[in-house]
Parts: C-alpha cells; sequence; structure tokens
C-alpha cells in the first residue's frame, strides 16, 4: 500500500516527522467508495496518482514519491486559493479546481471531507476522473 | 504611447470584453511580478490586490509542475478563471451561467490580440509600467507601495517626534527598538506545512507580544551572517521537544534563499506592524 510507503518515508526523515500537521499520515478508514473510485482512477491513462485528506488523516499514491512534499503543497494552495476566491466573491462553495502545468495538470476535488487532488499527464481525461469522483 | 495610453487600451479592450460577454463580472490582468496591469471598469484594485494575494502562494508554487497555464475555480455561483499570457495573468470571474466557452474564446482571443498588438506598438512597457487601476491613487506594484508607505511612516515618525519634541505631547506610542535574537536554524519540512513560514519558541513570542503589548507580531526578519536576510510568517514551535532549545525551524525553500542549513546561526527580529 502506497499509504504505508509514505510513513515510512516520513520517519526516515526525522525533521520532517515532528512538524507535519494537522493530519496523521496513517491509513485510516476512508469512505469505501471513494477508495474505490480512487484506486480506479490510479489505473486510467495519464494518472500520476493522488493525494486524499480529510480532517483527521490522508493517504497518498503518487508513482514519484520525491514529489509527495510539493504536490501536497500545491494541493494544499490550491484548496486555500478556492477558498480565498469563493469569499471574495463570493461565488459559493468551490466544487473543483483545475490547474493545469506545462507538463502537469492537477484536478482538486472536496466531496465531503475529503479533499482530493488527482496529479496528471496533459493528455489525460480530466472529465472522466472528474466523473469518476463525482460518482463516488 | 506612453503608459497610461498603454493601460488604458488594456483597460478598454477588458471593458468590451465584459460587453461582449455580460456573464463575466470582473476581469483583470497582472503579472509575474504582482503589478497590475490593468483591470475592468467595474473591478477595484482592492478585489485585485487581494485576488492576487490570494493565487499568489498557488502560482508560486506550482514551479513544481513547470509553472502554470491556466487554472479554473468551479464554484456553486460562479467561476474564476485565471489564464497565462506570456508573462501575464488574465483573470476572469464568470457567473455559473455563463458559457465557458464562449468567454474563454473571447477572452483568450481578443485579450492576446490587443496585447500582442500593444507590444508592437509600445514594447517593453507592458513589462515595466505598473498601470492605475480605476479610482484609486497613484496605484503601483506592492513593493512600490510597501516602499512608498514606509517612506511614509518615517517621514511622518520623524514629523511626529519632532513635533512630540517640540509640544511635549506624549500621545503617540514609541515602539521600543525590535530586539534581535540568534537561533540555530533546524529544518521544517513535511506535508502541510506552509513554506513561507518558520517556527520559534512559544516563549519568545511571548515575550516579544509583552514588549509590544497589542501589536500583533505575525512575521519575523531573519539575517545571515553573510548579510542576507528575509522577510517570512511565523508561528510557534509545535513539538515541546524542540522548545527552549533557541532554535529557529525554516523551511527548505527559505533555507536555499538565504543560503543557510541546518545548524547554522541566524539573527531574527519581530516585524511590529
Amino acid at each position: 500500500m502506497e499509504a504505508f510507503l509514505v510513513v515510512k518515508k516520513k520517519r526516515g526523515a526525522q525533521e520532517v516527522s515532528d512538524v507535519v500537521e494537522p493530519v496523521a499520515l496513517e491509513e485510516t478508514t476512508v469512505d469505501s467508495s471513494l477508495r474505490a473510485s480512487l484506486e480506479e482512477i490510479k489505473k486510467y491513462d495519464g494518472v500520476m496518482g493522488y493525494i486524499r485528506r480529510d480532517t483527521t488523516s490522508a493517504s497518498i499514491d503518487l508513482k514519484d514519491p520525491t514529489k509527495i512534499i510539493d504536490y501536497a503543497l500545491l494541493s494544499s494552495l490550491a484548496f486555500d486559493a478556492g477558498k480565498d476566491l469563493s469569499e471574495l466573491f463570493d461565488i459559493g462553495d468551490v466544487k473543483d479546481t483545475l490547474v493545469w502545468g506545462t507538463n502537469v495538470k492537477m484536478l482538486s476535488v472536496i466531496i465531503g471531507e475529503n479533499k482530493i487532488s488527482v496529479f496528471m499527464e496533459k493528455n489525460a481525461d480530466t472529465e472522466k476522473v472528474l466523473a469518476r469522483l463525482n460518482a463516488s | 504611447m506612453d503608459a497610461e495610453a498603454y493601460s488604458s487600451a488594456l483597460k478598454n479592450a477588458l471593458n468590451e470584453v465584459q460587453n461582449i460577454c455580460p456573464d463575466i463580472k470582473s476581469v483583470f490582468l497582472f503579472n509575474e511580478e504582482g503589478q497590475i496591469i490593468a483591470g475592468a471598469e467595474n473591478t477595484p484594485e482592492s478585489v485585485i490586490i487581494r485576488a492576487m494575494d490570494a493565487l499568489d502562494g498557488l502560482l508560486e508554487k506550482a514551479e513544481i509542475i513547470d509553472g502554470v497555464e491556466s487554472i479554473s475555480f468551479e464554484a456553486s455561483k460562479g467561476r474564476v478563471n485565471v489564464s497565462r499570457m506570456s508573462d501575464l495573468y488574465l483573470v476572469t470571474l464568470a457567473s455559473e451561467k455563463a458559457d465557458m466557452n464562449y468567454v474563454c474564446t473571447v477572452t483568450r482571443v481578443v485579450i492576446p490580440a490587443v496585447i500582442k498588438l500593444l507590444d508592437k506598438v509600445a514594447p517593453a512597457l507592458l513589462k515595466d509600467t505598473p498601470v492605475q487601476v480605476e479610482a484609486e491613487p497613484e496605484d503601483s506594484t506592492f513593493e512600490e507601495a510597501e516602499m512608498a508607505s514606509e517612506e511614509l511612516d518615517e517621514e511622518s515618525q520623524k514629523t511626529e517626534h519632532e513635533e512630540q519634541a517640540e509640544s511635549g505631547n506624549k500621545s503617540e506610542t514609541i515602539l521600543p527598538k525590535a530586539p534581535v535574537n540568534q537561533f540555530i536554524v533546524e529544518n521544517l519540512g513535511g506535508l502541510f506545512v506552509s513554506g513561507d513560514t518558520v517556527r520559534i519558541d512559544n516563549d519568545i513570542l511571548l515575550k516579544w507580544k509583552e514588549l509590544y503589548e497589542d501589536r500583533a507580531i505575525e512575521e519575523v526578519e531573519i539575517e545571515t551572517f553573510s548579510g542576507k536576510s528575509a522577510r517570512c510568517k511565523l508561528k510557534p514551535i509545535k513539538n515541546s521537544k524542540h522548545e527552549g532549545k533557541g532554535i529557529i525551524q525554516i523551511p527548505e525553500k527559505i533555507q536555499a534563499a538565504l543560503d543557510i542549513r541546518k545548524g547554522e546561526l541566524v539573527r531574527v527580529k519581530p516585524v511590529v506592524e
């Protein structure tokens, strides 16, 4: 399980383990439907992985583990930006955010308590991923 | 063509975009340096600044995906799109009913065309010139505004001090000089740790708060012994085992910017607002 891999990495990097907040990187009970969706999405063409977190836990599955911290921060910043813009422009809750990078795109969605970011290559089918997530 | 005419031309283009697409509620342009290039008539500068502020961290961190081409925020009552156009970012706010294909077609055709045309007519102006936005005096970059504000503050402080000395009026509070503390650098990393925030002992924070009473201390200035300095956001150290050891936890990115490493000494003083 990739989540365990992350835990091991975190514990190996001593300077990191003490300051991670606010979530514990442990495999916790995730809504089974969402988990199934993410497992399926992971197999879609061009999908590089995902980060899911709720108020108490997080699970990460990325093909390139060296990007975990950067992608997690990017994900977090996308949710923060969405919240700030939502308040500024009074546009209600942000349902999804799509960040197109030069080589990678990130789809961030809030489903219930879960904040999910899926990282994809540019040619990946975003609509398909979004539809699968929303069907969770 | 001077800068004012340049910005005016862009502003007109943005206004026209709104006329063509009434579902666009707000539209503006800013550049990578955080300068407002132009905003539509109904988009006040304060809103643009707050929007830029909201996007700042995301745009900066997007270097990990080799920079942003576009961002779309889909909300229940509207959409915000950010499109990169060369070294500019075009931000549009559209209603939830907007035909986004139409909006994107218009904005991604009209604005780049106008920018291209203006670049041909007045190259380099766009990059160098902050622009005035509706009903705002002397709008400029954040840095310039900050510098101007600091200069103004310094001047006003000088004047106030002079006035106080002359009149004996002691109603204004003179802040004590910011204490400088030395700390040993410790790494700060992990998921969900903000890249622009450092952590120090809560005891130090409390002492600073006592010193400055009601003033908010949300930032510190870190200075290295090689003379580099940076201003960072501030939080107390979370883990009690790091407390009382005279350390400052600094994210790797800031360490790199300051050219320092774990174990080195830095000088830290609070930024009192």
